[in-house]
């Protein structure tokens, strides 16, 4: 049963994406994700309008005053287990925005983040990387079976981390408690 | 243009006499000085002689014991500034609104950030804050530290006042929303499927930025300045730069000016694709979105060739700019673009008989010309109603003044329309740049500036590819500015689609939407 549950994560994960403050660099990047040169759809990965339904949350941008609250509910709202990959650098740190009066800071100040995609803005190749890797984290022993980044003509080598909360261990991800 | 001729500056001179101060050649064609009360009736006298006056901007800023309001206005022929103060005591002032509607937004904006009170002002209250900002704290003015403002813990409350008569429903679009890519919030009442009233709330991107550069060098102010957008960001580094070097002095050399150009109109080439590509996918066309950014691709790889960055060029600096094309890169900019001019009349062939498109976009969110006017709308959306205004062609810039090229204008006013404009700047944008390539000035691409300016003010027009983007720096002789004000052209446009939604279908809000080409994170800065 958990190697189903891990197959139909791994092949087809349904992002959400959300600007939490963001100067849409990032967010026409995951746009052109989409589009035809870079086709992330050939990942299985889709992009889904709604919380309820989606796996994987791409935040970008700095968290603001405003969007604080609606990010810590569009991250309540979706089901279990869930990973928030924060692109960009306002969306890691906080970025140039850093210390701004409006601004709360990186979105993991708000809700844990699976992973980090650094960069201002990271290029497609490099979020599709992150995207193979936080793949990769949760299924590691089929790692062979994934589909290879290599396939991707011009891979840069973007520095991508993933961070401890991507352990493989998928059934561990508990439920942030409601403050 | 009938009264295009009118000697504006002269006119107010006879009418007011010495109850106003001006000085010719300052923040615009000039700078007129009124005690407090007369600014409504300068500009009553301005709206009565020229149909085309409206209001660019509303700048506040904190002047020590008084805030200053400046009150940037556009004419025909002219470009002036209406200087007022208000004491910070008791910082009250007369609105304009019942002048010129399109005032609206900019005193919303004004009274959150620095607390001037406009009275007679039909709605006041958070515009751009959050519900939860403390009262009485206005983070534009100078005693206010970013790091010492403490919110009020209550969250923020998510009421919805329902609407009295029971046959209209309001309906939440946003903050997270599948039509939206950026966070805002608009209550759409309706009456069946009719619109009868849109509300906004914008602000969901406010970072802070204006306050952000007071505390930044103007070198780091660029890179800072830049970000407000990551769609047209070449412009606003323009916009922010070309106001600097006017405090400064100085003159770019030719070469840059060229380079600039370049950049800006590459720029504006991946806006439009974006846009009318993002059109067809809010009509549900979704094949034509994916085909516009399938072919606004190599425009990016031409903005990484010419840049060094797919997105952020980074190319604009004090003085110049910080790259120069190569010899060798010409070739390849000639040939991509004229792929993208081959591809261009399928496009316009879409455009033109697919019923599906027309069904959708024909006489949707007709936006007449003298709401326009009266609305003081900016770019394609005044253009595609007929209002024929562009800073490049009314006050050039950088090379424009040398360089060919037809302002477009179509007169319907509708989403088709405005759309259309866009199809064909794409066209006009290859002809600028294939042109800027070909008689790319020699000699320097970049001259040394001091690190600071001397004191002084300056105000700066450019043409992004959403209309007028306006720039307000003030300096007082040290390497950080007074103040930067940033108007966008977003911002002038919303208050359009909150008139054409009215009436019309539930259904045609997304696309009437974008055809304004929306960019919150501009509105909110």
């Amino acid at each position: 049963m958990t190697d189903i549950k891990t197959w139909a994560r791994v092949k087809s994960p349904w992002v959400l994406h959300f600007n939490s403050g963001a100067c849409n660099g990032c967010d026409i990047e995951i746009v052109a994700l989409l589009t035809p040169k870079y086709d992330v759809e050939r990942f299985g990965v889709k992009l889904e309008p709604s919380p309820r339904h989606a796996d994987v949350l791409l935040v970008t941008g700095c968290v603001t005053q405003q969007c604080a609250e609606r990010l810590k509910s569009i991250y309540d709202q979706m089901p279990q287990p869930k990973f928030v990959v924060a692109i960009g650098a306002c969306a890691c740190s906080g970025g140039v925005f850093e210390g701004n009066y409006n601004v709360v800071g990186g979105v993991d100040k708000v809700i844990p983040v699976t992973a980090y995609i650094p960069g201002c803005p990271p290029r497609p190749e490099a979020m599709l990387d992150g995207v193979v890797k936080l793949l990769n984290a949760l299924n590691p022993p089929k790692a062979k079976k994934q589909p290879k980044p290599a396939k991707e003509p011009e891979v840069a080598k973007p520095e991508v981390v993933v961070a401890h909360a991507a352990q493989p261990v998928v059934e561990e991800v508990k439920p942030i408690a409601k403050q | 243009m009938p009264n295009s001729n009118i000697d504006m500056i002269s006119l107010i001179k006879s009418k007011f006499g010495d109850k106003v101060q001006i000085q010719l050649g300052k923040l615009g064609a000039a700078t007129i000085t009124v005690n407090n009360g007369l600014h409504r009736d300068v500009l009553q006298s301005m709206i009565e002689a020229d149909e085309k006056t409206g209001i660019t901007a509303i700048t506040g800023l904190d002047l020590g014991a008084n805030i200053g309001v400046y009150y940037h206005v556009h004419t025909s022929n002219v470009f002036v500034t209406i200087k007022a103060e208000v004491p910070k005591e008791n910082p009250k002032i007369q609105t304009i609104v019942d002048l010129h509607p399109g005032a609206a937004f900019h005193e919303l904006e004004v009274a959150d950030l620095l607390g001037v009170v406009f009275e007679g002002h039909p709605t006041l209250g958070h515009f751009v804050l959050s519900e939860n900002w403390p009262q009485g704290v206005y983070p534009l003015r100078k005693d206010v530290k970013a790091s010492e403002v403490k919110l009020v813990p209550t969250p923020p409350s998510e009421e919805i006042k329902l609407p009295e008569n029971e046959r209209l429903v309001k309906i939440i679009i946003g903050p997270q929303h599948p039509a939206l890519l950026e966070p805002e919030k608009f209550a759409v009442t309706v009456d069946g499927e009719i619109v009868t009233k849109v509300e906004p709330r914008i602000g969901y991107v406010h970072r802070g930025i204006e306050k952000a550069t007071e505390s930044r060098t103007y070198l780091q102010d660029v890179y800072l300045v830049e970000r407000i957008c990551g769609i047209c960001n070449s412009i606003h580094a323009c916009g922010f730069v070309e106001a600097v070097e006017k405090i400064l002095k100085t003159e770019v050399p030719p070469r840059a000016k060229y380079l600039r150009v370049v950049a800006l109109e590459l720029n504006r080439l991946h806006s439009h694709l974006l846009t009318l590509g993002h059109a067809g996918l809010e009509i549900g066309y979704e094949t034509l979105f994916q085909y516009f950014w399938r072919d606004r691709e190599p425009i990016m790889d031409l903005i990484e060739l010419t840049s060094g960055n797919r997105v952020y060029s980074s190319l604009m600096t004090i003085g110049g700019v910080r790259r120069d094309i190569k010899e060798t890169d010409v070739p390849k900019i000639k040939a991509t673009l004229k792929d993208l001019r081959g591809k261009l009349p399928f496009y316009r062939q879409i455009y033109e008989n697919e019923p599906t498109l027309r069904l959708r976009m024909k006489n949707v969110g007709v936006l007449k010309r003298e709401d326009a006017l009266k609305l003081s709308v900016v770019g394609p959306v005044a253009r595609g109603s007929g209002v024929d205004i562009d800073v490049r062609k009314d006050e050039p810039y950088e090379a424009y003044g040398e360089i060919p090229f037809k302002e477009i204008v179509y007169t319907t006013g509708d989403t088709w329309a405005r759309m259309n404009v866009r199809m064909d700047e794409v066209e006009e944008s290859i002809n600028i740049i294939e042109y800027a390539v070909d008689h790319l000035p020699s000699g320097p691409f970049r001259i040394d500036t001091p690190r600071s300016v001397p004191a002084g003010e300056a105000v700066n027009r450019v043409e992004a590819p959403r209309g007028e983007l306006f720039y307000y720096v003030k300096s007082n002789g040290t390497d950080m500015p007074d103040r930067v004000k940033v108007r966008t052209p977003t911002f002038a446009n919303i208050p359009s689609f909150l008139k054409t939604a009215i009436g019309e279908s539930i259904a045609d809000v997304p696309a009437n939407f974008v055809s304004l080409d929306p960019c919150f994170s501009c509105t909110d800065r």
